[in-house]
């Protein structure tokens, strides 16, 4: 097998394609680098300056490039849970809140119910539950959804914000240190802390592995194939034996399992404690990371690199050129403008399409009155 | 340039040696001439693929041709800046092979955008009873109110025909309007046509049915492989000469294979005393009886919007039954997709677009749709088994000449009769028990509608059942060993023995025998 790619479906199709995306992904992320040069020069800073601060602050040298690996991360796996959903025609937007469970309910059992427990026992349990933290979460939108017809857009974003003050709320209370001093976890044990080589933990290539995964799934399995179907048809699906109610309830926690198990590593690999800005926004930079990736699980892995560049170097230009760190956030709104753009020229946005139409299909004949 | 060319007027829009493809070394059209008169009906053959839509959407701006030449009124069009805003102003106008409604809004919604005197508000009112209006004129039945995507096929396709008039084009093209109209109100629509013809403006016309081309059209050109064939004037016209020049052979009379016969006393289906509630308003079923025996081609014939749809649904086990039964080989069933499918009753969607297959899917991914539950030969163990699922649709594209011959190729880039043929394909390759079949040949052009028929015939002989539920009469008398006829949701038998003109007044009265 010489790639994830689904062998001899499309084979030529693919390697086009390939080239194609990956050139439109450039063409975006050159273009948004050239607007953002452009802001940079009015504002009256050297753009030559920041870019070298930039890249200073996130690829040159060793202590740059780990600082962008470990944002690169989290944003892989909250891409990753973005990626899938819009695949399978779910705007889930939470991937944030999903997080934030998942590190929640990772901390929880790390600092109260499993405290002292040696690291084989200690660790799986943390992961688990960081997964299991966030498809609880996801399935909050995904239920309310399909029984109620909520649309996920509003309730995953509302469920973020939820989330948020959910830890906000453990950790100055039942969660506190302590020495009661700060609003934060206790420090895990080292026993419930991931190993590590050269500050690089295991979280990451452990991230690597699942985009893997997820484009396995996605593109040689029965379970993804439905996924994709229901993404782009619901209606047709739905004639097909599929029950798109079904699809969309396993995509949303699969997705929030990525997502809270991207908590939990930052918890266990990065900060040791849980405390309420414990992401600077992962889960919704996750948007631009899907969407420069156009949705394929393997490209999500480049396009979060790029985006823990902007992310580690972002701060670099702050402190050494003096340029507001919101150039990078400019950046990545137009690559997001500039992805969503330039898939409309090929299907991409039908790709993303059914989405928007998603809440009247669902609605549409009902397979014997059953949902689940 | 003949004498009586050069005395008519300026052409209204003169295409010169259009020459497209969409992907390197596949010309889609080849050097192709073609005009529009004042006061000419224009009509375009060809066979599925030959890239008539293509050549039509050049001519409204949605694709740009890759070299020849546009004129509008005499007037060179620069074709780097053609688009659809500019064909709107030159007052071309186009019914497409394809809904272009938009689903989520009611048919007053979409009549009114994008309508240059409509002003910035939306009023419902004025909106409703000019939808009214428009309905009545043109003798074409929508109904108000609904939403797009409750609509059938048929209603969905006269909705766009009554937002195309309403334009009052100067050039108007359709593009297969009648593909999913009944007999009926396809001679309604004619006249509108004609009305337009005496009132000076250009008509162009693209259907498969050469009889109605031969009675509407006065100039007739004809595409092959995407290179004119021919171009014909009125009294030049014939079907069998439009048949050899769109085939390159005649056709022959289809051959009806007798029945294989027996075993009439246990049916293999049997619906009783089925009721369902319609959609968007629509009559839903009610009390419907029927019975399909191995070895038979039961007929429903009807217009559409009759509960066509709702039957469609229930017999596909996506709609639930208020009450009745349904019966398969005798034992009751809970109508479901994948129950019904393991029976071996296979459903041939008659919204292709929408229900049949998924635009954006390769061939393959088309093919393989409906096994995803079933652990046989594309899927095993929960992984998608590739080489073999390409293999197969390679097969089929082989034995019902799809093109392009390409299995990767996204289902969306097909003609509309090229989609349809691997739609047909699909559900025929399963050797299924009972095919519920809906309007089966919509779309296709008369070879491949013979091929379709053909087989069909074919699995009468290998006694499985077919429910033929078609808005086209001549396709069910054709086929069909029973007929009855779906009007307001119910059943209505149709003598053996019944012409035309009573089988058309059980359609619409529905009182019959
Ligand atoms: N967007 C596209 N990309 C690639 N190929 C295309 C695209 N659109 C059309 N084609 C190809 O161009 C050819 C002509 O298609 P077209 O739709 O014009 O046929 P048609 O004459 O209208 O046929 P039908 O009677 O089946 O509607 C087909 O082979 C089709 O596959
Ligand atoms: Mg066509």
């Amino acid at each position: 097998m010489t790639g994830w790619w689904p062998r001899g479906l499309a084979r030529r199709h693919v390697v086009e394609r390939f080239a194609s995306d990956t050139l439109r992904a450039a063409g975006a992320v050159l273009f948004a680098s050239l607007i953002a040069g452009v802001v940079i020069a009015a504002l009256g800073f050297s753009p030559v300056e920041a870019i070298r601060a930039l890249l200073a602050g996130s690829l040159i040298g060793p202590a740059a490039l780990t600082a962008t690996l470990l944002k690169t991360g989290p944003l892989l796996l909250t891409g990753l849970a973005v990626a899938l959903c819009f695949r399978c025609g779910v705007w889930n937007i939470g991937a944030e809140g999903q997080l934030y469970a998942g590190a929640l309910l990772a901390t929880l059992v790390a600092t109260r119910w499993l405290v002292g427990a040696p690291a084989v026992l200690v660790l799986p349990c943390l992961i688990l539950a960081g997964a299991l933290g966030g498809a609880l979460w996801a399935a909050i939108a995904g239920a309310l959804r399909v029984m109620r017809g909520v649309n996920e857009v509003i309730s995953t974003i509302l469920l973020n914000f939820v989330a948020i003050q959910l830890v906000s709320l453990a950790v100055h209370g039942p969660l506190q240190e302590s020495a009661g001093a700060y609003p934060q976890s206790d420090a895990l044990a080292q026993a419930a802390r991931l190993p590590e080589l050269a500050r690089i933990h295991l979280g990451i290539p452990i991230a690597v592995l699942l985009a893997l995964a997820g484009s396995f799934l996605l593109f040689h399995t029965a379970a993804g194939f439905r996924m994709r179907a229901v993404g782009l048809s619901p209606v047709a699906a739905r004639f097909a034996g599929i029950v798109p109610e079904r699809q969309l309830l396993l995509t949303i926690c699969l997705a929030g399992a990525l997502a809270g198990l991207a908590g939990a590593f930052e918890v266990s690999g990065v900060t040791g404690r849980l405390f309420e800005s414990l992401s600077p926004g992962y889960g919704y930079t996750a948007i631009a990371v899907a969407l420069l990736a156009r949705l394929h699980p393997l490209a999500v892995v480049p396009s979060a690199f790029f985006f823990g560049v902007l992310e580690a170097g972002g701060g670099a230009m702050q402190r050494e050129a003096g340029v507001p760190a919101v150039a990078t956030d400019l950046v990545k709104g137009i690559v997001i403008l500039l992805s969503i753009g330039f898939a409309a020229g090929v299907g991409g946005v039908r790709r993303v399409g059914p989405v928007a139409r998603a809440p009247t299909s669902l609605s549409g004949p009902q397979a014997d009155g059953e949902v689940l | 340039m003949s004498a009586a060319r050069a005395g008519a007027a300026l052409p209204l829009i003169e295409l010169t040696a259009i020459d497209k493809s969409f992907v390197p070394q596949r010309p889609v059209l080849r050097r192709v001439d073609f005009d529009v008169r004042p006061g000419e009906i224009h009509a375009l053959l060809g066979e599925n693929g030959a890239g008539k839509s293509t050549l039509m959407n050049i001519l409204i701006g949605l694709v740009r041709a890759n070299a020849g030449a546009i004129e509008i009124s005499g007037r060179p069009v620069d074709l780097a800046r053609f688009g659809p805003s500019a064909a709107a102003r030159a007052g071309i106008s186009m019914v497409h092979q394809h809904s272009t409604l938009v689903p989520a809004m009611s048919v007053e919604e979409n009549l009114c955008f994008a309508d240059p005197s409509g002003g910035l508000l939306f009023d419902r009112r004025r909106a409703a009873s000019r939808l009214a209006e428009l309905s009545q004129r043109y003798q074409l039945d929508v109904p108000p109110g609904a939403r797009v995507e409750d609509l059938s096929v048929g209603q969905r396709q006269r909705a766009e025909i009554l937002r195309a008039l309403d334009r009052g084009a100067r050039l108007l093209i359709l593009d297969e309007p009648t593909a999913a109209l009944t007999p009926g109100e396809t001679a309604a629509l004619f006249p509108a046509l004609r009305r337009l013809r005496a009132s000076g403006r250009g008509v162009v016309f693209i259907s498969h049915k050469l009889d109605e081309v031969e009675a509407l059209a006065d100039r007739v050109t004809v595409l092959r492989r995407g290179a004119v064939s021919g171009t014909l004037a009125a009294g030049e016209l014939d079907a069998r000469e439009l048949g050899r020049l769109m085939l390159g052979r005649d056709l022959s009379a289809l051959e009806r294979p007798s029945a294989s016969g027996g075993e009439r006393s246990s049916p293999l289906m049997r619906l009783r005393g089925l009721s369902a509630a319609g959609l968007g308003g629509g009559c839903g079923l009610h009390d419907v009886d029927l019975a399909v025996h191995r070895g038979e081609i039961v007929g429903v014939a009807g217009i559409d919007g009759n509960g066509q749809r709702e039957l469609e649904e229930v017999l596909a086990g996506v709609r639930r039954m208020d009450s009745g039964s349904l019966e398969v080989d005798g034992k009751p069933v809970r109508p479901h997709v994948r129950t019904l499918r393991s029976l071996g009753v296979s459903h041939l969607s008659g919204d292709r677009e929408r229900a049949g297959l998924i635009p954006g899917f390769s061939l393959t991914e088309n093919w393989i749709l409906k096994a995803s539950h079933s652990d046989e030969r594309f899927f095993s163990h929960g992984l998608l088994r590739a080489a073999t699922a390409s293999e197969a649709t390679r097969v089929a594209i082989a034995h019902f000449d799809i093109t392009p011959a390409d299995a990767a190729a996204d289902v969306a880039t097909l003609s509309g009769g090229n989609a349809q043929k691997l739609a047909v394909a699909r559900e025929l390759s399963g050797e299924p028990r009972l095919l519920v079949a809906v309007n089966p040949t919509r779309g296709l052009d008369v070879g491949s509608t013979r091929f379709v028929h053909e087989q069909l015939l074919a699995l009468r002989a290998r006694a499985a059942a077919v429910l033929l539920i078609s808005t086209e009469l001549d396709e069910v008398l054709l086929l069909a060993d029973r007929c009855v006829a779906l009007s307001r949701g119910r059943v209505h038998a149709i003598p053996a023995d019944a012409d035309r003109a009573a089988i058309g007044a059980i359609m619409l009265g529905g009182q019959g025998a």
